[in-house]
């Protein structure tokens, strides 16, 4: 059988540095091919090459047998190439239809006529999705569906998925490991990023490892476990310190930091309790909607009061209600946000500026003068303790990937001495080799005595990590679990019922 | 991916304070408008007669220095990813006032003193409206400008054009006088620059300006103080189009309030645009509203030598923004895709 797509010796440069090198690869009809690899390993700029955003500067894309030039995304289209990414590319406010038919709309274009036709593909890939819904009522599954189903509908025989269930709840994954069962049976032919290696083993026919940009192996995927793709993704052998040994020691509780009682906020968190103490990693569990951000937003004040309906936060045992973080900065609060490129990191400063950054705003007003030579020695002091690795001291932040800016940002709240630190999803999006430090780096800080909350929808992470384990389930705390007697399997039960 | 942030990270440090600490898409704008600027000087130098004299330098750099000034408010607020349309209002009416009050009996000290209070209160307004009440900065700055010179029009002055008092001619050297040579006038507009560039580059409120502007939501996640650092903002760019007024309204020995009905606003917002300060904020410094300004000056003034219609020269300079702006995004494609490096 001839691969539907083969690649031969693909190579590209950036500035002569190789992001990937003399990459052969093939994916046949009908096949999941799961590409892995840490962040930087080459997994996008592989895929855009293939989707025709970025040109090969060597090396051969062969379609059907036959060589072929993609020189933009149409191109790529044109041939049956689509690409699903991360962050979905349709338009909040417009309907299902009117995304579907985006760009292929007749010049009058009638709403009755698109909304029947959305109507008749989406049966036809047994989509449940209403054509007139607005997308941004929608839930991560539903939009993706839509991006699928727009793939379809440009008749792709080829679909990569960049992470597509990175957004997702349990349930909504499942039913997108569904869909691609549906795709495959239609012969279309799929690539699968993530980083989620379960999910990996789990769908795909075969494996292929990247990593620093060449190709490590490819394999059936019957031929893989756990072990062997980490260490063939970071060239070795770290899952043993990452999730390998269940916690048998918990550090007892502290002084207690924090104390949430009957807070309501909107229709988010509806009378949530919870506290945490010092000197203990405090796990709290939940699925998407469960309220568990917001709780801690507004804990550390990046929720504005208006939007807070009742109950009390103590910290110290002291009833506060913050307006802005930079108020809860004076009480030794930091809270980590789960979206860095939203609200995390400066993209136009260098590392030590970011992490420096959170120095200054520390002390405010005061101290009207900067000293260049103290921040740049703040700066290399802490990308050097977090071992933040860049091509240059001057790199900017935006350049670097994601476990490296997940660092500075760590280092941004660091750096402000806190004594309560609210990690949300430290590891999203983060390469293995970095997840093993931010890990460390939290055990770390729990052992000094601090009080560290960490909020994760990983569950192999958060029992690793815990001190102890709440369960958040429709706004609220419902259930504390100790990590000696817990299991994955109690813990999901407890959040999705 | 990193690989090609390798080039730029090695850069000259020529004009030191005056650099933003955003480097990449600023800097290179302004390496293209210097250059632009630099060519543009030459040949004009090489080609016209009479444009490279001592005499029509300094007319050109007179003619743009006020502009220069309202040019480094307008970075400020820019920087912080705003926009201050109110800049000719907070120019005209509080020195305006100024003329009036010493006209009419006020010491000098005070009328100036109410000046200096009426172009911070029109900032507060801004900053207030723009941060507290969380109304885009173009309507906000747009409306109160309008306000503003509706104040002045029917409120302060008796006639709309406001003469310059003889006992204000202690202070009229600002927009007259030269020293070496050197007109007033484009010192001010200098010691400005350097105030502004040291404000920017050496002291923390400049800091939180830039921050704030790159990515508000981090900012205010750091606990940087987001919303007095927008007020701030607003206030700085209205003090300096209040100074920018006193030595326009010196030079020109009367204040025209109906200069706020002209199209100068977009003229401020030229010059900071061409010398590469993105709209997007957090990016650019001083070099960027300094070099915008000279490529425009020398432009003009070339058009003027050569008795290009008022029109023509209109046109020119549309076509000079959009070159600029071009070029750079030719150079430095800014998409998706190359803004997100974070991933390979």
């Amino acid at each position: 059988m001839t691969p539907v797509l083969e690649l031969r010796g693909l190579t590209k440069l950036y500035a002569g540095v190789p992001a990937v090198e003399n990459i052969n690869f093939t994916l046949m009809p009908g096949e999941v091919h799961a590409l892995l690899g840490e962040n930087g390993a080459g997994k996008s700029t592989l895929t855009k090459m293939i989707a025709g955003v970025v040109e090969p500067t060597a090396g051969e894309i062969l379609l059907d047998g036959k060589t072929v030039h993609l020189d933009t995304p149409a191109d790529a289209l044109k041939a049956g190439i689509a690409m699903v990414f991360q962050e979905t590319s349709l338009v909040p406010s417009m309907t299902v239809a009117q995304n579907l038919f985006m760009g292929n709309e007749h010049f009058f274009n009638r709403l009755r006529g698109i909304n029947i036709a959305a109507q008749q593909f989406m049966q036809a890939l047994n989509f449940q999705v209403d054509p007139t819904a607005v997308v941004q009522t929608l839930g991560a599954a539903k939009k993706q569906m839509i991006e699928i189903a727009r793939a379809m509908l440009s008749n792709a025989r080829i679909i990569v998925f960049d992470e597509p269930t990175a957004t997702l709840t349990p349930e909504e994954k499942k039913h997108f490991f569904d869909l691609v069962k549906t795709l495959k049976g239609r012969g279309v032919a799929i690539i699968f990023i993530s980083h989620a290696l379960e999910e990996a083993l789990a769908i795909s026919d075969r494996i292929t490892i990247l990593r620093d940009g060449t190709h490590v192996v490819t394999d059936q995927t019957a031929a893989f476990d756990r072990a062997r793709i980490v260490q063939s993704m970071v060239g070795r052998s770290l899952s043993e310190e990452l999730y390998g040994k269940k916690k048998d020691v918990i550090r007892p509780p502290g002084e207690r930091i924090l104390q949430v009682s009957n807070l309501r906020v909107g229709n988010m968190v509806r009378n949530n309790s919870l506290s945490v103490f010092a000197g203990q990693v405090t796990g709290v569990f939940g699925l998407v909607g469960s309220g568990r951000t917001e709780t801690f937003k507004v804990v550390s004040g990046a929720i504005k009061r208006n939007y807070l309906n009742g109950g009390e936060v103590f910290i110290r045992g002291k009833r506060v209600r913050y307006r802005v973080p930079a108020q809860s900065l004076k009480e030794k609060i930091a809270y980590i946000t789960e979206d860095r490129k939203i609200e995390g990191f400066f993209e136009t400063m260098s590392i030590k500026l970011n992490i420096a950054m959170g120095k200054l705003a520390k002390l405010g007003w005061r101290k009207f003068w900067l000293r260049r030579s103290e921040l740049n020695r703040l700066g290399d002091e802490w990308s050097k303790s977090l071992h933040i690795r860049a091509v240059s001291k001057d790199a900017k932040v935006i350049e670097l990937s994601g476990g490296n800016q997940q660092k500075v940002v760590i280092a941004k709240s660091l750096i402000q001495e806190p004594d309560l630190i609210i990690f949300d999803e430290p590891t999203r999006g983060v390469d293995v080799g970095a997840i093993a430090e931010i890990h460390q780096m939290i055990n770390r800080l729990a052992d000094e005595g601090k009080a560290v909350v960490v909020i994760s929808s990983y569950l192999p992470e958060i029992m690793q990590l815990s001190d102890r384990l709440l369960v958040a389930r429709q706004g609220r705390v419902v259930e504390e679990f100790s990590p000696l007697d817990a299991t994955e399997e109690r813990l999901m039960y407890a959040a999705v019922h | 991916m990193q690989g090609s942030s390798i080039q730029t990270s090695h850069r000259s440090r020529a004009f030191g304070i005056f650099r933003g600490p955003g480097k990449a898409a600023g800097f290179d704008q302004l390496k293209i408008v210097s250059l632009l600027f630099v060519v543009i000087f030459v040949v004009y130098a090489l080609l016209l007669p009479g444009f490279f004299t001592v005499g029509n330098l300094l007319t050109l750099m007179r003619t743009v220095a006020v502009l220069g000034i309202l040019g480094l408010g307008m970075a400020i607020v820019v920087i912080g990813r705003g926009i201050d349309l109110s800049m000719i209002a907070s120019l005209a009416v509080p020195s305006a006032l100024v003329l009036m009050l010493a006209a009419s009996g006020y010491s000098v000290f005070v009328a100036i003193g109410l000046g200096i209070c009426m172009a911070i209160g029109i900032g507060i307004l801004n900053g207030i409206l723009v941060a507290y009440a969380e109304i885009p900065s173009l309507f906000t700055t747009l409306a109160v400008g309008i306000g503003i010179a509706g104040v002045g029009q029917i409120g302060l002055f008796d006639y709309e054009i406001v003469s310059w008092p003889p006992q204000l001619d202690v202070i009229a050297w600002i927009g007259r006088g030269s020293i070496a040579g050197l007109p007033y006038s484009v010192l001010a507009f200098l010691a400005t620059a350097i105030l502004v560039g040291i404000f920017l580059r050496g002291t923390r409120p400049g800091l939180f300006v830039y921050a704030s502007g790159d990515n508000p939501g981090a900012a205010r996640l750091t606990g940087i103080p987001l919303r007095p650092v927008m007020v701030m903002q607003y206030v700085m760019s209205s003090c300096i189009a209040f100074f920018a007024g006193l030595v326009l309204s010196a030079s020109s020995a009367s204040m025209d309030t109906r200069i706020f009905n002209l199209t100068w606003i977009y003229d401020v917002i030229l010059v900071v645009v061409l010398g590469g300060i993105g709209l997007s904020g957090g990016r650019g410094g001083v070099a960027n509203v300094i070099i915008g300004t000279l490529l425009i000056g020398t432009v003009m003034n070339g058009l003027t030598i050569m008795d290009v219609s008022f029109e023509m020269q209109n046109l020119v300079r549309g076509l000079v923004l959009l070159l600029a702006v071009l070029a750079d995004s030719l150079i430095n494609p800014r998409n998706e895709e190359t803004a997100q490096q974070g991933d390979i």
